[in-house]
């Protein structure tokens, strides 16, 4: 039978677990409560007989809510505490109990989530629309476990199909992310499972890359529109730095890093990128397929506009836009993160480290080889003349013979049609000439 | 077409403007050239169908085209077999040239007799006769063996195979050549070889297609240069000076030729229209990426 909690929760935080029947406050209550007293009746001799509790409630889930079995609570992360523990009332009205007492906080003990929780867009939408996920959607009511016990709805490897359950379900999702500029949130579980993170965690199991709460956070769930959002733009460096360290430290010492710093923006407007403008959020693919380099190419011409156009007219550019990874892009000469300007010694492209780079691919590179304009724009005169030559004298050539040849041509045609019109031979003379070949097949 | 009389496949048949008119047939181009010349027409469509994906890589279709190669590398294969054939007929068409400079009576009959593609003042004055045809000022200009636009069509190739051919390697080999040269050569290789190769094919497949094969009198093909021989007819209307020439020296008996065997005229037929249906097909769709992208 259930035993007396005394005491304080032991690792309790780790928990998160809250327990409520039909409607739950989490809401943490001022000061700490006093552990309940042991009450001189055992709950268990109703909530666990089906006949008793039939016709007890009127709530939707009917009078399932009320049944709960002992076992339920007592291998649970709650096992050490009494039912009057959550359902505090309880203990002080004495039985029989209306069904009005059931409210339970359990921001009282798990103050932190609670308020955590109190911040987020869930808590938001229950105000205002009577509906978001409260704690016993996540943590379940009686049966409530620490995220790392793989029963868990909170366990790594579950948080996805959790959130799905209400992310992906398409009444929930065409309500709450109707508008057009909502459309990523309206499929973001779907992809999830196609990014990098998914596909380590349900298909290589590997609990430590990022489920959803990692990067949303389990209780403050914000959309990242607002600043506080742990996916907001501002503080994406944090949450993805959290994990991928070595990432952050680089970028922070690139060229965007200090731009991102700076506010220094690209000639079009667009600031300089932090994670998610080059490794756009739900569509993170692991960086060493073909299909994410050939991807990242027009994630830098976002900004890198006339690089990119340069890009493409070299065989590598050509090769990419065909949608093969073989060639270099942007990343393999400039690095993913460790890019510097070309006057800074450290970068992959300054003069000092050009042959190292290009001999990353052409292994015998030297120093005329590393001459090559990765970027050679004909049709800039000042910076590369001898492009801007050549690319006038074929287009010269090419013009002057089309021109000559087509006029050469359509002028023959039209002589043609003259001497038909005059009923002349094809090269103007009497029609005695040759007889067409297909008025001789005829014979 | 009904089976009127039996003999050669030129009088049952009549598809080519070399069949026209009755009379012997006489031999127009050697063995050696019609191999060659095929040789080219297989390599060079091979070359211009993998090389246009690339080329315009940004076009709708490219990425679908370079599919059916099996994909970029092996289109580059292909691409870099059709060149080394390229090379082959090229060093071919040399060895040729030198095996006749030998057998010539002299130097000044190779290089300026009627054989020659060395252009002469008389090409030039076609070229004005031509124009004066045009405008209805003048006769149609009489041509010998190779009339100035045969002679334009060789040198283009001459100097095409030369400077695609020498770009190509340089972007085929771009390691052992920066040994030797700067790698913003790879940019200018990279411009000439794209732009002379749309040069080529667009003078292939609109204007040689045409003077060749599709304008009215010898429309829908000229299988002479697969078939290697035409009618007399043929020659009086298309090379009259080469056949009076002849006929004065008294040697068309000895440039007399049988008639095409079967098999081989139903061969240059499906070669010569399918090289065409290739041809008119890439230009049409070059020309649209070109005007709509």
């Amino acid at each position: 039978m259930i035993r007396t909690g005394s005491g304080p929760l032991g690792g309790g935080f780790a928990v998160l677990a809250m327990v409520s029947a039909g409607f739950v406050l989490c809401a943490p209550s001022s000061g700490a409560q006093e552990p309940p007293v042991e009450p001189d009746y055992d709950c268990t001799r109703c909530h666990s007989d089906p006949l008793f509790l039939e016709g007890k409630t009127e709530t939707p889930e009917g009078d399932a809510a009320l049944l709960v079995p002992p076992d339920l609570v007592l291998g649970s992360r709650h096992a050490e505490l009494a039912c009057t523990a959550c359902h505090l009332e309880q203990g002080e009205t004495g039985y029989p109990h209306s069904a009005s007492v059931v409210a339970v906080q359990c921001g009282s003990c798990h103050e932190a989530e609670g308020q955590d929780w109190l911040a987020s867009i869930h808590a938001r939408n229950l105000a205002d629309e009577g509906d978001g996920a409260t704690c016993v959607d996540c943590h379940r009511a009686h049966d409530v476990y620490a995220a790392d016990d793989r029963r868990s709805l909170t366990y790594p490897l579950n948080v996805a199909e959790l959130c799905g359950s209400c992310h992906a379900d398409p009444d929930i999702v065409g309500t709450y992310f109707a508008l057009p500029e909502k459309a990523d949130a309206r499929e973001a579980v779907a992809t999830y499972y196609e990014t990098v993170h998914g596909v380590a965690l349900t298909r290589a199991g590997l609990t430590v890359s990022a489920a959803c709460n990692d990067c949303h956070e389990g209780h403050r769930v914000l959309s990242s529109d607002s600043p506080d959002a742990s996916t907001h733009r501002e503080q994406l460096t944090e949450t993805c730095g959290a994990c991928h360290q070595g990432v952050r430290d680089s970028w922070e010492q690139s060229a965007h890093g200090v731009a991102y710093r700076e506010g220094t923006t690209a000639p079009n407007g667009r600031p300089a990128p932090s994670c998610a403008d080059c490794h756009s959020s739900h569509a993170v693919v692991r960086a060493v397929t073909e299909e994410w380099f050939v991807g990242v190419v027009d994630e830098c011409g976002d900004c890198h506009e006339h690089l990119y156009d340069t890009y493409f007219e070299t065989y590598h550019g050509k090769v990419t836009r065909l949608g093969y990874g073989m060639t270099a892009k942007c990343s393999d000469c400039h690095t993913p993160h460790e890019m510097y300007p070309a006057d800074d010694e450290r970068s992959s492209v300054h003069p000092n480290n050009l042959v190292a780079t290009c001999a990353r691919c052409h292994p015998t590179a030297n120093d005329n080889f590393a001459q090559y304009y990765p970027h050679g724009d004909p049709t800039d005169r000042e910076n590369y003349p001898d492009l801007y030559w050549t690319w006038r004298f074929m287009s010269t050539l090419l013009a002057g013979v089309f021109l000559f040849f087509g006029i050469h041509t359509v002028l023959w045609i039209i002589r043609l049609m003259i001497n038909r019109a005059r009923g002349l031979g094809h090269d103007g003379g009497p029609r005695s000439g040759p007889p067409s070949p297909a008025s001789e097949g005829a014979e | 077409m009904k089976e009127s009389a039996p003999g050669s496949p030129y009088q049952r048949h009549r598809l080519s403007v070399s069949e026209r008119g009755e009379g012997p047939l006489l031999w127009r181009f050697s063995r050696v050239d019609r191999v060659l010349h095929a040789l080219m027409v297989i390599s060079f469509l091979g070359l211009v169908v993998t090389e246009i994906p690339l080329h315009f890589s940004y076009a709708p279709w490219a990425r679908r085209a370079v599919r059916v190669f099996g994909g970029f590398e092996a289109a580059g294969l292909i691409h870099r077999m059709c060149a080394i054939i390229t090379f082959g007929y090229f060093f071919g068409h040399i060895i040729t040239l030198i095996v006749r400079y030998r057998r010539a009576p002299s130097a000044k009959q190779f290089f300026l007799g009627p054989n020659s593609m060395v252009p002469q003042k008389k090409d030039l004055l076609d070229v004005i006769q031509q124009f004066k045809w045009y405008f209805g000022r003048g006769p149609k200009p009489q041509f010998d063996r190779f009339s100035y636009m045969e002679k334009f069509d060789y040198w283009a190739v001459f100097w095409g195979v030369a400077i695609i051919g020498g770009s190509g390697m340089m972007l085929w080999f771009p390691e052992f050549f920066s040994g030797f040269m700067p790698g913003w050569m790879f940019n200018i290789a990279t411009i000439i070889h794209g732009d002379e190769a749309l040069l080529a094919l667009g003078f292939i497949f609109t204007i040689h297609f045409f003077n060749v094969h599709l304008r009215p009198e010898k429309f829908p093909i000229d299988l002479v240069i697969f078939t290697g021989r035409a009618t007399a007819e043929y020659m009086r209307e298309e090379h009259p000076l080469e056949y009076q020439r002849l006929q004065a020296e008294g040697k068309l008996e000895e440039r007399m030729a049988p008639p095409v065997d079967r098999t081989y005229y139903v061969w240059s037929i499906a070669m010569g229209f399918a090289a065409l249906a290739m041809g008119v097909t890439t230009v049409a769709l070059v020309i649209w990426t070109v005007l709509l992208h």
